[in-house]
Formats: C-alpha cells, structure tokens, sequence
C-alpha cells in the first residue's frame, strides 16, 4: 500500500500539486479546448471581417457606404427596403401563426392535427421554393423572358403583384408564419385545460380570462415570433434576390451579395458589419424580452384535457380560412413547383407536359441545350455535396454541441469558461446567413501561415455549416445532458471511467435519442440553405440550392423548380426518416 | 483492492467544504477503526452527505485531510486528491444511479471491464454477487424494468463487485418501502459483515443509525455534534440537540430558570437546581420513561401543567405525546394507554430529578449523565 508523502508547505510546491491534480479533471481541459475550436470558428471570421475593412485601402468602404453620394442607394434605401421587409413578415406571421394556433389548439374544427402538421411544414420547405413557386404564378412580362402562369392563362398580373415589396413579404411570411405558429401553438397549450378552468371557477367572463390569463402567457411567444420573424424578413437573401432584384428593389442582404460578388469587396463586409449589427439587436432584443433560448418551446406530447371554444355559426368560416391558407403554403405551392418543372414552355400548362426537365438528354430546343437535372453530372455531383456537407456538419456542429454543452453544464471551478462557452457559442444565432458568409471569406479566404486559401473548397463550407448551427446544437447538446442524471455519470466516475469513456459509453448511448433529432434537423438546414453558401460556394463546388438559384436567375424555370423539389424530398424524407428511426434506438425504453 | 486486502481504517482530520460563500461542512474530524460501520447521521443539509461525497472523491475538500488507513486520498489544500476509482471506495447512490442502457449484469461487470479486470476473473465474480444478492433471475432484465427493491440490490451489488475496502451509502433506503426498509437494513450489515471493509453509510433517520452502527456522528450546520457508539449517543448525549434526535421516543427538553437554588419551568417548583449553576437558565433533559401521567389534572411542584395530544403503541409500551403550556411537545412512556381525548388536560410527573442537564447557551452537558 502506498503511504503518502509528507505534506509539503513550500508555496511553489503546493502549486505543483495542485495544477498536477487540476490536470486529471479533464472538465476544464475539455472546456479550453472547444473554447479555442469556437474562436476559431466564429470569432477569428468576425475579427477577420471587421479587420479587413480597417486596412489599408478597406478604409475608404466605410465613407463610401455612409456618407457619399453613394451612401443613398448603398444603404439607406436598403436598410429602410430591409425594415419594411422585415416588418411586413413580423406583423403577416404573427397574424397567420396566431390565428392558425388559435384554431389548432382551441377549436374543434376537424382535422386539426392535419392543420397543425400542415402549419409547420413551410418551415422545413427551403426559403426560395415559395419565391419560385411565386414567380411561377405571378410573373409578368415586365422585365422580359417568360411568363408565370395567370399572364399565360390570359390573366393580367399588375407589377406591383409580381415584383417588389409586396410578393418579397407574402413569401416570407408564408415561409416564417409556421415559426409563430409553433411558438403560440406550444404557449396556448400550456394554458388550455387547468389553468383556464381554475381562472373560470372563480365567476370571471370568458373574455376576461382570456384578457387575464391566456393572453399574459402567450404574450411572450408572439413576441418572441415576431421578432424572430422580423429579423430573418431584414436578413432574408434569397427571397428578395428573386422578387425584388429584377425591379432594382434592394435590401442590404442583396446589396452586400452584389458588391461582394462584384468585386467590390470592402463596401460588402462593410454592409455585412452593418446587417449583423441590426439583426443581433433585434435577436438580442428577442432574447432578452422572452427570458432567453429556453423558451423556444416547440409542440410537445402534452395531452390533459382540451377544451374547445364553441364557434357556432363561425365554424364554417374560420375552417374555410385556416384550410385555405395552410393549402397556400403548402399543397398549392407544392403542385406548382412540381407542374411546372414538367411544362414543355415555361409555365404554360397548354404547351403540354414533358419529364425532359427531369431526365432528358441534352437538346437545343430545351434550356439552351441543359440536360434534365437527373441526367445532368453537375446536378448529380451538387447533390452528392449537398448530402455530404448535411451529414459532415451535421456530424460536426453534434459532436461539437454535446461537447460545449458539456462543458457548460458540468464545469466545476471557475465560472467564467463555461460563461464564455455559452456566449459565443450563441453569437452565430445573430448573425445572418450570408453576413456569416463573408465573414468566413474574409478569414479564410487568403492563406494564413502554412493553411492555404480555403475558398473555394468543401472544408470552408462545413467549417461555416458548423458555425452557423453550433447555437442550435448546443442547445439540443443541453437539453439532451439534462436527461441525464449527476448521479448517472457519477456512478461512472466511480468505476473509475475517465471523461471520454463517460461520455461515449453513458452518455452518448442515454442522449442519443435526443443528439440524432438535433442532428437531423441541423443536416435539413442545411441542404436548404443558401444564403450561408452563396458566397461560399464555387462552379467547381455546387451546391443543389446554389444551382436553384442560377438557374432561376438564368430563367431555366423548369430546371430551378424541378432542383428545389430534389432539395424538399431530401430533408422532408430525411426528417420522417428520423421519427421511424427515433423509436429503434433505445431498447431499453421499449415497454415504456 | 482484490479481495483479502485487510480493511482500512478511516481518518477525517478538520475537513472543511464551502461552496463559495456558504460553508458545508466546517471543520470536522473523528477516526473509525478497520471494519467500522460508521453512521453520519443529521438533519437534511447538516453536511453528511458533502461528507460522504468527499470520501468517495466526488467533492474536493477545501481544507483538512482523508486517509483510509495510512493513504492521504485528499487534502484540502490540493497537494493530494486520489482519483475517486483509485481510493479502494465503492458508493450506492440514494437514486442508485443504474445505467439504464445497460442490463443489470452489464451494470455489474462494467466496472470490472474498465478496471482491466480479465474477462475469466470477471464471469465469475459477476456470478458470485449476483447469487450473492439473490438476483441471478434478473441478470438479463434493464434497470427500468424491475422494481426499486430490485435496483436497490443491483447497486449494491455493482459497487461490491470490485471487492472495495470502503463502502459508502447515501441514504440507500430513503426509497423504499417502509417493510423493504427494515429487511435491507439486516441484509446491509449482512453485506458490511462479509465483504469485510470498512463502511460509511448517510441517513438521517436514527432507528437506521442505531440498528446499523458500529460509530454514529451526528451532525448539525456542517460539525459533528457528538460522536461515539449508539449506546454512548443514547444514554449519554452530549447536547440537548443530541437528546432529542436520538431515541424512540426521543427525550424530552424543558427550559427551566435558576431561582434561589430551584428549578422553576411553566410557574411549577421542579426540583433543586444542579450544583454550580448561577443565576439563568438550564436545560433539563427528562427521557419519556421518567415521566409519568398524574391522576386527575393535578398542577403542582414537581407536576408540569399540559394538554393531551395522542398516543401511540410502541413495543409493549404506549407513547403518550402531550403539549406542555408553550406548545412544546413531550412524549410519556408507559405501561398501558390513558384513557384521555385529545385536549384533556393533563399533570406530568417530573422524577426528584432530570436525567441530565445542559447548560444555557450552547446547549453542551452541563452535569453528567444521572441515567
């Protein structure tokens, strides 16, 4: 048996003792280490940005952008095109997702659960299916090249319905309102039953409890909806780059793609600066008034009882309304998208059908001789991409999240790692897609030291995927911990199972549930971004959204419409595949 | 740690624990021969159960030193902290803390698997406790499907696996039922007795600390209050906090005032003052054996005014629990049950004596023990 030295009383000798113990609580070790992969990976990019617009010859940007005579149309047209954007899907989301709630959660009508389901799909659809099932639709001959489908049915479309403000917020409301919606469907749920029963015994009148009660509790999920609504309406890319760009319609999002695609480099990570400075106040803003990220509640299983308002004469109505307009979200934009690949000439439904667009040879007389997408090698390797960088980050950002929120859950000591962890760690949730794009330009794109030039490659696109879901893995990474119990990973401790071993044989098996969902829904994000890849991506790095949007832009309707129904299958398949494989997992749970 | 290394000793010098500003456990310190089953008995949040996480190396001590025989395993200044699976210890989980992934037999022989035991060292050990337990049926079956009493026995039997010379309990019975509680306790001493180690064991129910115990410390805000065998603890308690945590009944406290030589409590005469006592207060510790009912209502020297409250049947004797005038309760033991409804009033018989004093303050043993 070994017998313990004396105790030493030197004061360098107690230091030596005491940091040879700290290093075999690996809690802390692990903490810098991720701390150092998450400065890397969202702070150096930031730095970068703002850097490169300080240097020699990047100086010049910042009074181009604000005070030149440029400045107007640089970027306070923009910004104010932005707000106006982004008020419109704020007030259109809350709307639509409160009244869809409402119905959902407090009525009878029937179908419900169908609506509800309905509800939360445009969500998961990526941003530009429902711009181009709009343009499909509306599009007139105002800026030349073919025509939607009202203009060919003999319908005049006036241009304010087709182009602009108007078409940039009804698409992005249709797109965020399943955000509200999930957001006050969760809240309602929470007051039904109990809680409004208690509040109606005490002899108050329906009106009141609803002024009382219901409205205090929900209050914070509309909020909470609008804001978020608010501040992807200001930072959406895609959407007013379809819609509002034809017409010169700018929003700071397009400018800052414009310059930067053009060339003009500086004034872009200057406006990049400028709309992540407005879309973090609003997130900040969002965060702070709703009590932060725990309340980003979604639908759970929680039954109890339900009671129903009775709508009487109403009913009718209010169902008619709420079916058509999960129908134009959803079903509507769908058969569009869908009908419209498979048109002969683009959107005119009395030209005849064709698959061509689907898995036709190369043929002059369609699409300047494109070949149909499946029969098309650059579709087929943007695919493969695609579904490699959604498992890749999807890989990444999972082991990453479960390891921060590791460490900011189980950190002992000292209070400031776990702190900084979960600050920046959180940082990339206000940042824009495509600001978060060119920052990662910025950084990566020269050579630093002995690392060559990432652009261009595949490694930049998972290294920016990472960083831009890290905020949601690590959430999910945390709740999936909190199933856990101390005395669980203790009880490992005991057996004497270092970190790593705790972690892969408790740990991971226990949150696995949990960690595969939050994986899946990271890989859908990002199979349907864009904005993130926009500039990230190159003609010899596709990207299936990147194409769509070419494509579009080149008015190779067919072919953009027929790759965004590719992109849907992939995350709508893979999200039920999930739910089937959800159950499978975890044996033990069988008879539960 | 394999089996026949002699049981250790367990040594607990002025060990202290703050969470940042509050303070633990404060300063504690007491030594358990080998083959001790040590009790660490208190209220809720009286520090026993930081106490036992510290021996099992969940919480580093913020000052003062461990050792299990003659091994320092953790000093509060840093200089020594033995890694929890190094220090020879075994610890049940008030939750048990089962992995649920695992069956109850990999639940066992995990442990083993990461000790690098071999895999023909380990078969049979994982047989011999489970047989050990009486739980062999249940070798295949998941935590979550067996009851509480069950997973009870399978992490009692995962922290024996590895033969460890310190055992360590957390409240193991706290979720049981009132009747597997009383059946574990024997099996628990059953199992300290064959594994010979050492152990320590957190509760705060003191019919489990005396039925179990080798040693009791009782502890209060982070000290040990008293420590020693049961039989010390019961029959002379150090402190009124002391008389009145151990015992079934418990003893009964009466605050009483030093007028001229005499005892006074309630406006009632109750005896000559211990000798020594000036002018205050002292406190008189009377055990429910030495009361007595008085017939009628009877108030006078030496008979305290009081309410009948219940009465309870306790062994072969009845508890009778009255309220004395400041809504103190005190309990009577007796032969046969009063014929009294709550609320009757009653007399209680003080002996010529009290069973002991304490003196004012801090409550410690003014004059000795007079059982």
């Amino acid at each position: 048996m070994p017998t313990a030295p004396p105790p030493r009383r030197t004061a360098a000798g107690v230091r030596l003792a005491r940091a040879r113990t700290a290093l075999t609580r690996p809690t802390a070790v692990l903490g810098a280490c991720t701390l150092l992969i998450l400065t890397v990976l969202v702070v150096a990019p930031l730095v970068g940005l703002v850097n490169t617009t300080l240097m020699e010859g990047g100086r010049d940007a910042w009074g181009d952008v604000f005070a030149s005579p440029m400045s107007e149309n640089l970027l306070w047209r923009p910004m104010g095109n932005s707000i106006l954007v982004g008020v419109a899907t704020a007030a259109g989301s809350t709307v639509i997702g409160g009244f869809l709630a409402w119905v959902v959660v407090m009525t009878r009508i029937p179908g419900r659960w169908l609506l509800g389901l309905l509800a939360t799909i445009p969500f998961a659809l990526p941003s530009f299916a429902l711009a181009l099932a709009w343009e499909s639709v509306f599009r007139n001959g105002l800026i030349g090249g073919s025509t939607g489908i009202l203009v060919n049915l003999g319908v005049a479309v006036p241009d304010w319905l087709a182009w602009g403000p108007v078409p940039v917020s009804a698409t992005l409301t249709a797109h965020y309102f399943s955000l509200s919606f999930m957001l006050i469907a969760a809240a309602l749920a929470s007051v039904n039953g109990d809680l409004m029963e208690a509040a109606e015994l005490t002899g108050a009148s329906t009106l009141r409890v609803a002024r009382d009660i219901a409205l205090p509790v929900v209050a914070p999920a509309m909020v909470s909806g609008a804001l978020l609504a608010f501040a992807e309406g200001v930072s959406n890319f895609v959407t007013p780059a379809l819609l509002g760009l034809p017409v010169r319609f700018h929003t700071l999002s397009t400018r800052l793609y414009g310059a930067i695609s053009t060339g003009d480099v500086s004034r872009g990570y200057v406006l990049s600066i400028v709309l992540i400075v407005v879309a973090a106040m609003i997130m900040y803003a969002s965060t702070r008034l709703t009590g932060g990220r725990r309340n980003f509640a979604t639908i759970t299983g929680k039954g109890g009882r339900r009671r129903s308002v009775d709508l009487g004469p109403w009913a009718r109505p209010v169902a008619a309304l709420a079916w058509l307009l999960v129908a134009c979200t959803t079903v509507v934009p769908g058969a569009v998208l869908v009908l419209s690949s498979l048109t002969r000439r683009t959107n005119d439904f009395t030209s005849g059908f064709t698959l061509h667009y689907w898995i036709g040879g190369s043929d002059p007389a369609f699409a300047q001789g494109r070949p149909g997408i499946l029969n098309n090698p650059q579709i087929l390797q943007a695919t493969g991409n695609t579904v490699l960088l959604g498992v890749c980050v999807a890989l990444g950002a999972g082991v990453l999240g479960l390891l921060v929120s590791y460490a900011i859950t189980r950190s002992t000591g000292s209070r400031w790692l776990p702190g900084t962890l979960g600050v920046v760690s959180f940082v990339p949730f206000l940042i824009p897609g495509i600001a978060l794009g060119a920052a990662f330009i910025a950084q990566f794109g020269a050579p630093i030291g002995p690392i060559p030039s990432l652009y261009g490659t595949f490694a930049i696109l998972v290294l920016a995927g990472i960083a831009a879901t890290i905020p949601f893995a690590v959430r999910s990474g945390t709740s999936a911990l909190s199933q856990v119990s101390r005395d669980v990973e203790e009880s490992a401790v005991m057996a004497g199972a270092g970190l790593f071993r705790r972690i892969g044989a408790v740990i991971a098996p226990l949150t696995a549930r949990g960690l595969f969902t939050g994986g899946v829904l990271v890989f859908v994000q990002m199979v349907r971004d864009l904005s993130l890849v926009v500039l990230l991506a190159t003609p010899a790095m596709p990207v299936l959204a990147v194409l769509t949007y070419q494509y579009s832009s080149e008015n190779f309707t067919q072919l953009a419409n027929a790759v965004t129904v590719v992109i849907a299958v992939i995350s709508v398949g893979a999200t039920v595949l999930a739910r089937r494989l959800e159950g499978a997992a975890q044996p033990w749970n069988q008879n539960s | 740690m394999r089996s026949g290394a002699p049981a250790a000793s367990l040594t607990i010098t002025d060990l202290r624990k703050d969470f940042g500003g509050t303070t633990a456990v404060d300063g504690i310190s007491l030594e358990v021969p080998p083959g001790s089953f040590l009790v660490l008995l208190g209220p809720s949040g009286c520090g026993k159960t930081t106490t036992l996480r510290m021996l099992a190396g969940l919480e580093d001590p913020t000052g003062g030193e461990i050792r299990f025989g003659d091994r320092v395993i953790a000093r509060g200044d840093g200089t020594a902290l033995v890694a929890p699976s190094e220090r020879g210890a075994g610890l049940v989980f008030q939750s048990y803390a089962l992995w649920p992934h695992k069956t109850v037999r990999q639940n066992i022989e995990w442990p083993l698997v990461v000790a690098r035991r071999p895999r023909a060292e380990r078969r049979p050990r994982v047989e011999e406790v489970l047989e050990m337990l009486a739980i062999s049926d249940l070798a295949e079956r998941y935590p979550g499907e067996i009851s509480g009493g069950q997973q009870q026995r399978v992490a009692i039997a995962r922290m024996i696996a590895p033969e460890p010379r310190v055992l360590l309990f957390d409240e193991p019975l706290s979720n049981l039922d009132a009747r597997l509680r009383v059946e574990t306790r024997g099996e628990l001493v059953r199992i300290h007795r064959s594994t010979g180690a050492t152990s320590v064991y957190v509760t705060h129910d003191q019919v489990e600390a005396m039925t179990m115990a080798t040693h009791i410390a009782l502890m209060k805000d982070g000290r040990i209050e008293q420590f020693g065998t049961p039989r010390e603890l019961l029959e002379s308690p150090r402190t009124a906090f002391a008389a009145t945590f151990i015992g079934t009944p418990p003893a009964n406290i009466v605050e009483c005032r030093v007028e001229g030589g005499r005892l006074r409590a309630y406006g009632v005469d109750c005896g000559p003052a211990p000798e020594g006592a000036g002018a205050g207060t002292v406190t008189a510790m009377y055990r429910a054996g030495s009361l007595a009912p008085a017939p009628g209502a009877e108030v006078g020297p030496g008979c305290l005014p009081a309410t009948f409250a219940d009465q309870v049947p306790m062994a072969d004797r009845w508890v009778l629990g009255v309220d004395l005038p400041d809504g103190t309760r005190a309990h009577i033991s007796r032969d046969a049950p009063a014929d009294l409804r709550p609320g009757d009033a009653l007399g209680v018989r003080l002996p010529a004596a009290p069973d002991a004093f304490f003196g004012a303050g801090d409550g410690h043993a003014a004059a000795g023990a007079a059982l």
